[in-house]
């Protein structure tokens, strides 16, 4: 849920999910009101010689221990019910709203006070708390919607005053504050319409939290006060007789239940509406690779082929693609730098190589082949899954993006080590410790040791990366592949982690060949021996790394060379995603252009690019996805 | 970690000592005469001599500050006086019925974790799907359902109708115990189903939204197979929300005890304490309920440190 100022802040139509829970719950809360127009009996007319009768064309829903219409007692007993638990609500709704308030807008004792006080609140088990009241004042009504709203007022306190901070701090607040908006009108005017939301839903919960509590009591007998029906009681008074007469316990159960399911019902419907984010479905299994059986018979120096790799995101009729024909070839002792703006395909396709595309995405062509440590290639889509997680880690490793999140906080580093090299590696503990250890030396950690056993919320962002990277190496893989391993490093220290790639390439991994995803063409220029430009979902052009980055022959690459900053300092930035050189940004998966898909924001366009999707031109060692580059025209010729 | 147990249980300490203060002052600030109030039963007033006897065996007739320090004082030391009704010792009382309320909280949360657990994480792993969906429906439907009424819905049908479990009642475990397992059986259930439906909720959120993170991937990028990631990866992360959400809710499920208690005709705190505030026994009410409160901070200052162990972050805040 975003918050929107309260200018702009319009009731919005009600969304279509809204309203099955909205008319139940209505009819649930009218249905009780109307009990005149139903039925004309009187739910406290006793008639002794009816008592326990089946229903009848008078009575509809028979008569209780006592004679009385059961029908007129569930309705008149749900008006109790309903009155006791909307009652005190509203008032814990408006006391606690406008406490959170104050102590969000003033701070200081206000908000030690808002905070503190649920807290307490929170220790009383709210029923016992009732009891405890019951017991001084005697049971009744006005006892319960007390007890409930001063139980109850708390959490909305809570709520409206974590809220107002969060709301209180966006810049829209703030600006209109330094505006000198009077206090009163920014928290009435601004905060409040924003804070709704959340506060709604409290309210639909502790409504029904309120009714299973006068419900409660009132089994007890220590509730609304008889002869005044209420569903609880109907419960308690029909409980005796359940053999004879199971009606009695079904009718007020039923009734009770379903109330607070449909309160419930609306309630969650309305969190979903309001923050659709909590309600993420899909599954968390990534999709399998396929295979259309064309890999095989490379040479004996290729480490890993893509081949006609195609992913799409099925949609109901047409697949949106998302690579659309990309094909690579990785050798031993080689980098490749997979080059692109955000968004062009460059992680998902090294995500398809591991065997780890997210479930919403799947894989329609292609072939996907690695050579393993036996020397054998195997088709990544005719593994079995067990298979699968026998290749990656071993044969194949990868480096994130994102150090920061990419180790699970809870587990010691040492522990999320050893269990990388157990995984592929059975030996004693204390030799993969001992691994993870000259692991840890070897990416440049000092004091191993100690960092072997610490968590990594103790580790600055170079160093996880560092870990990320001796994790990757502890069962010496044949390809590692590094997804943009520096952009979320401060600068020197994106310059040290290039070092270590490099030295661990000459050093310590001999043969490994690194697929190196950057868009970043300076990092590129110091690491890559080949280059493949990615742009929207295919490779536009690939060769060897210094005449692509010398002398480029797609326009897109040209565009990328332009736009990167000259001195070395500012190659390092962070701000390269984005390419100044060329107006517009890359066209979304399922708006791609028919002809080349760059021809939008192209200086050489021609009309005849909007016509066919270009081909890959070239010869054998350097390929172009341009009509207009040297390689076509040669063709042509 | 010493650190932060030592200020876990000093914030336990305070939140008991401003529990017990609220339960002492909600009968001081009562409009009239405490004693006066606490006879009035049914309309009829009592005696100027039974009040005058009350308000000697409570120490009404104390100045409040003194009234407060014996309170306070006599509460730590597990000495609640005696009950007003007749007269029997308070602590005695609750001595002999807690256990039994314990044990049946203690089965239900058993039974709760065995189901709720695994249904919540396969839910939350394929959110979306067919057992998903089917699930979450029917524990929405649960949710709603009252404890007492579950429990009245359960003797009419295991009892009544299909005759396979007794009504309610209790024997000591000691006297015969199949026969107090076979009692223990229903009331577990209903007190379990309630909280079952909560652990269900949360366990199927936490894992939604662990499994969604990046270390995740790094733990399958590895090669660990899919029981591990799920188990140390997914699991390990979600439980300590679960955990705590859980001990939050307690305060809930020991109110749903006092009620399922009740309708099993099963003699723990709940009888005691539902014929305490029938009869006014103000005192009787007052242990119970400050002894109910001192549980559930223990329960939550213990989860608080299984969380502290289970994600290391927490013992930094």
């Amino acid at each position: 849920m975003t918050a929107i100022p309260a200018s702009r802040f319009r009731a919005p139509a009600i969304p279509r999910r809204m309203i099955l829970p909205g008319v139940l719950l209505a009819a649930l809360i009218v249905i009780p009101f109307a009990a005149p127009l139903i039925t004309e009996a009187n739910p406290i007319q006793i008639s002794v010689r009816e008592r326990l009768a089946p229903p009848s064309w008078e009575h509809w829903l028979g008569q209780d221990e006592f004679g009385r219409d059961r029908l007129a007692r569930v309705l008149h007993g749900g008006q109790v019910s309903l009155m006791v638990a909307f009652l005190s609500t509203t008032l814990a709704c408006l006391v606690g709203t406008l406490f959170g308030l104050i102590g969000a807008y003033f701070r200081g004792p206000f908000q030690f006070l808002t905070t503190r006080l649920s807290d307490v609140v929170l220790c009383f088990p709210p029923i016992l708390l009732a009891l405890l009241v019951v017991t001084l004042f005697g049971p009744g009504t006005v006892t319960l919607v007390a007890v409930l709203s001063i139980l109850y007022f708390p959490a909305f306190s809570r709520i409206a005053f974590s809220e107002a901070l969060r709301v209180s701090a966006l810049d829209f607040v703030e600006a209109s504050r330094a505006l000198g908006t009077p206090s009163r009108r920014i928290v009435f005017g601004t905060i409040l319409p924003n804070i709704a939301g959340p506060v709604s839903v409290q309210y639909s919960l502790t409504a029904a939290a309120a009714i299973t509590i006068e419900s409660g009591l009132s089994f007890l007998g220590l509730g609304v006060v008889p002869p005044a029906p209420s569903w609880g009681q109907m419960i308690r008074g029909a409980r005796q007789f359940m053999n004879q007469d199971p009606l009695g316990i079904l009718i007020p159960c039923v009734a009770l239940t379903l109330t607070i399911y449909a309160i419930n019902f609306f309630c969650d419907r309305l969190r979903d509406t309001l923050d659709p984010k909590g309600n993420g479905g899909g599954k968390d299994t990534t999709s399998q690779p396929t295979s259309d059986g064309q890999g095989g018979g490379a040479a004996g120096d290729v480490v890993a082929e893509v081949r006609n790799l195609r992913l799409d995101i099925p949609r109901p009729g047409q697949p949106v693609p998302v690579i659309e024909d990309v094909s690579l070839t990785l050798r031993a002792n080689q980098c490749t730098a997979l080059v692109g703006e955000s968004g062009s395909g460059k992680s998902l396709s090294a995500l398809a190589l591991m065997g780890l595309l997210p479930g919403a995405i799947r894989q329609s062509a292609g072939t996907l082949t690695l050579r393993r440590k036996s020397g054998e290639m195997v088709d990544m889509g005719r593994l079995t899954p067990k298979q699968l997680e026998d290749v990656r880690g071993n044969d194949v490793a990868m480096i994130f993006q994102e150090p920061m999140t990419s180790l699970n906080p809870v587990h010691k580093v040492g522990a999320q080590m050893v269990e990388a090299i157990l995984a592929h590696r059975p030996m004693p503990k204390a030799e993969a410790r001992a691994q993870a250890i000259r692991l840890l030396t070897l990416v440049g950690i000092n004091e191993a040791e100690r960092r072997f056993n610490g968590y990594p919320h103790e580790m600055s962002g170079g160093m996880r990366q560092r870990v990320m990277i001796a994790m990757a190496l502890t069962c010496e893989p044949r390809l590692l592949i590094a997804d943009e391993p520096t952009t979320a490093l401060d600068v020197t220290i994106q310059a040290e982690i290039i070092e270590l790639l490099q030295k661990l390439r000459t050093d310590y991994a001999d043969g490994l060949s690194l697929l190196f995803i950057s868009h970043n063409l300076g990092v590129v220029a110091e690491i890559a021996d080949r280059v493949a430009v990615m742009y929207s979902g295919q490779v536009v052009e690939e060769g060897p790394a210094k005449q692509i980055l010398t002398d480029p022959h797609h326009p897109y690459t040209r565009a990328l060379l332009e736009s990167m900053p000259s001195s070395h300092e500012e190659a390092h930035s962070t701000r390269g995603d984005r390419l100044q050189a060329v107006e517009g940004t890359p066209p979304l998966p399922g708006r791609r252009p028919s002809g080349c898909t760059f021809r939008d924001r192209c200086p050489i366009a021609l009309a005849s690019c909007a016509l066919d999707r270009p081909p890959l031109f070239g010869g054998s060692d350097r390929h172009v996805r341009c009509f207009r580059a040297p390689e076509a025209t040669q063709e042509a010729a | 970690m010493g650190g932060f147990l030592l200020r876990r249980v000093a914030g336990a300490a305070v939140m008991l000592f401003v529990v017990g203060s609220i339960v002492f002052s909600l009968l001081a600030v009562v409009p009239g005469d405490p004693a006066e109030l606490l006879l009035s039963t049914g309309g009829g007033s009592a005696t100027p001599e039974a009040i005058a006897n009350l308000r000697a065996t409570m120490g009404l007739d104390q100045p409040v500050m003194q009234q407060y320090a014996a309170f306070l004082l006599n509460s730590v030391r597990f000495d609640f006086g005696t009950s007003i009704i007749d007269g029997s010792s308070i602590a005695d009382n609750i001595a002999l019925r807690l256990p039994r309320t314990l044990e049946i909280i203690a089965a239900g949360a058993l039974l709760a974790l065995l189901v709720a657990i695994p249904a919540g994480t396969a839910a939350g792993l394929r959110a979306g799907g067919r057992f998903d969906i089917t699930a979450s429906a029917v524990n929405a439907l649960l949710t709603s359902v009252p404890g007492f009424v579950v429990g009245t819905l359960f003797i009419y049908l295991f009892a009544q109708v299909l005759g396979w479990l007794p009504a309610g009642g209790y024997v000591a475990f000691a006297q015969d115990p199949v026969q107090h397992l076979r009692m223990l059986i229903l009331p577990a259930v209903t007190v379990g189903l309630h909280l079952a439906t909560i652990i269900f909720r949360m366990t199927r959120a936490s894992v939604l939204e662990m499994r969604g993170h990046d270390w995740v991937r790094t733990a399958t990028a590895k090669g660990l197979s899919r029981r591990l990631v799920i188990r140390r990866h997914v699991l390990k992360n979600a439980l300590g929300p679960v955990i705590t959400v859980v001990g939050m809710q307690l305060g809930i499920l020991l109110g749903s005890t006092v009620l399922v208690e009740f309708v099993y005709n099963w003699p723990g705190l709940s009888g005691l304490l539902v014929t305490a505030v029938e009869q006014r026994d103000y005192p009787t009410v007052r242990a119970v309920i400050l002894v109910v409160a001192a549980i559930f901070i223990a329960i939550n200052l213990v989860i608080d440190v299984l969380y502290s162990l289970l994600d290391p972050r927490i013992r930094l805040q």
